[in-house]
């Protein structure tokens, strides 16, 4: 028993000197944001500073319309999780427990588009966004957004939707409730953690996505905080601080999602992706 | 079912047959295309090195990336299962950096491998170790291999956020019989976790790849592809053509290369390895 002990204690102090460390990116993106402005040069890559200041916080709400781009990305990222979870829970919904014309066809079709790598889209995505009048538009990321997101969501809860017993399926029905009665009163109130999962990925992938954004959206106005970083780099490009608030400020949100969420996501993953 | 089917065509089926069209033509997006025939494919196959080198990046991506993650990610999983201290504490920290956006690591970690002032090249300093001071991004030799370590820093969490929920649905009858039976904890590990974790291993792999083939935003802000492309992977080649260059056509045609890339290998997975998504129907 004592070996196994001094056992555990090792694999603490592994554990916890690697976290340590493992946390050194996000440290430093905190402490350079809070940089006093008369420090030019970081020492550490940023990790010491002189002092502790909120002026980098003040520049950028004053130089920078952080909080139009805030706004936008919740605009892009909301909708398409909306709309993600109420098509793919749907269409979960149907694959698993009805029949439809080719139904295990358009399954692998959604399946396919998994795999799936978003940059070959960008070019066509671009032009289909020019000829619909949608770039430099919210739709013209919404729209992609939850089309690209539809296949995984429904993979995580089409595998919960199936392993539901079908027996209480039957019994919901005998007392009268309709098709659409069983999905919305019986199997989506029992599928939160498969749905959290769902939210969490869509959130953080709306959220941080990249590529499209920067080819869809031109105009300064309708930028989401992910293109942030490229349209002040030239203005910031001397100031670490004024930068690391604002990266600061694009990465609070999805801490935080996740922090709600993330008591979800193990059960959510146990229970559907990965389960064998 | 049927929105899912509209996005799918408009947003998906529809640019893939576009791209092959596209990548028939030398067009700049504005004026009329020119038809060219296989042109395109034909120069990216015989004369074009940053193609070659994003190819090299990618076979090097791919293996330096997926199995570093989920080597270390089981280990992270399987001590943070066993009920060490503060194991949620440990699991939101390793899972952080996968949920921060790519391009924001990108400008943090340009900071750390920076040769003035960056925190490897002052820590070297300081400390003596001259040998972490280097031209991390800078050297070409030596850039592919910067930028794929932060991927490995960024996803590993990930991997072991899978591993734990894996070890957590391990039947608990199954592993204390083995260990009533004298099986010590590496051959628990060897012979009855591991194989029982299979389907976690081929959802990592799977995932992996995806993640390989689709990377751009991490090294569009660490290094733009560069210096001198060493760090091109097909999606950044993929923008710089259409966006940059504004050759279109061209940039369609790498995309249909990556296309065939991507799923060559899930075909190849869902053969060799066993499809994860097609069970439990």
């Amino acid at each position: 028993m004592t070996r196994r002990r001094a056992g555990k204690m090792l694999a603490f102090v592994f554990v916890a000197a690697l976290a340590l460390i493992w946390l050194v990116p996000i440290i430093m993106m905190l402490v350079v944001s809070f940089m006093p402005p008369d420090q030019r040069a970081p020492r550490f890559g940023g990790l010491l500073i002189s002092g502790v200041s909120l002026n980098n916080y003040v520049t950028v709400f004053e130089d920078a319309e952080i909080v139009r781009h805030f706004i936008n990305s919740v605009a892009v990222t909301i909708p398409s999780v909306i709309l993600v979870v109420a098509i793919s829970s749907l269409a979960a919904f149907a694959l698993a427990r009805l029949k439809f014309l080719a139904r295990d066809i358009w399954f692998y079709l959604l399946i396919m588009t998994l795999m799936l790598p978003i940059p070959t889209l960008v070019v066509p995505i671009f032009q289909i966004n020019k000829a619909l009048g949608l770039n430099d538009a919210y739709a013209g990321l919404i729209l992609p957004y939850t089309a690209l997101g539809v296949p995984f969501a429904i993979v995580i809860l089409r595998s919960f939707f199936a392993g539901f017993p079908i027996e209480i399926e039957e019994a919901a029905r005998l007392d009268g409730c309709t098709r659409f009665g069983i999905y919305w009163r019986v199997m989506m109130p029992v599928s939160w953690p498969a749905v959290a999962v769902v939210i969490i990925w869509q959130f953080m992938t709306s959220w941080n996505e990249f590529i499209l954004a920067l080819v869809t959206m031109n105009s300064v106005d309708v930028k989401p905080l992910t293109l942030v970083p490229l349209v002040y780099s030239g203005q910031f490009m001397m100031r670490p601080g004024p930068m690391f608030a604002i990266l600061t400020l694009i990465t609070l949100p999805v801490i935080l999602v996740y922090y709600m969420m993330q008591r979800f996501m193990v059960s959510g993953l146990t229970a559907g992706a990965v389960r064998g | 079912m049927a929105p899912a089917m509209i996005l799918f065509v408009v947003f998906v089926l529809y640019p893939i047959l576009y791209i092959f069209n596209a990548s028939m033509y030398d067009w700049d997006g504005i004026n009329e295309a020119i038809y060219v025939g296989l042109q395109n494919y034909i120069e990216m196959f015989t004369d074009d090195r940053a193609f070659a080198v994003s190819i090299r990046n990618s076979v090097y991506w791919t293996f330096l990336t997926i199995f570093p993650q989920m080597i270390l990610g089981f280990i992270l999983a399987y001590i943070l299962t066993s009920g060490v201290p503060l194991q949620n504490v440990f699991r939101i920290i390793f899972f952080m950096p996968a949920i921060v956006s790519p391009v924001v690591l990108g400008i943090i970690w340009q900071r750390i491998y920076a040769p003035f002032g960056g925190l490897l090249a002052d820590l070297g300093r300081e400390i003596g170790a001259m040998w972490l001071i280097q031209p991390y991004i800078a050297d070409p030799k030596i850039a592919i291999f910067s930028t794929i370590f932060v991927n490995v820093w960024q996803w590993t969490g990930f991997s072991m956020l899978m591993y734990v929920a894996g070890l957590n649905g391990l039947s608990q009858e199954v592993l204390s019989a083995a260990e009533v039976d004298g099986a010590d904890a590496r051959q628990r590990i060897q012979f009855i976790i591991l194989p029982m974790l299979r389907h976690v291993h081929q959802t990592l792999i799977l995932l992996g790849v995806i993640g390989t083939l689709q990377t751009f935003a991490l090294v569009f802000m660490l290094t733009k592809g560069g210096p001198n492309h060493a760090t091109e992977m097909l999606p950044t080649y993929i923008f710089q053509k259409a966006f940059t260059l504004q050759s279109m056509g061209y940039a369609s045609a790498v995309a249909v290369v990556l296309l065939v890339i991507a799923l060559s290998a899930s075909i190849f997975q869902v053969r060799v390895l066993g499809s994860r998504f097609t069970i439990g129907g």
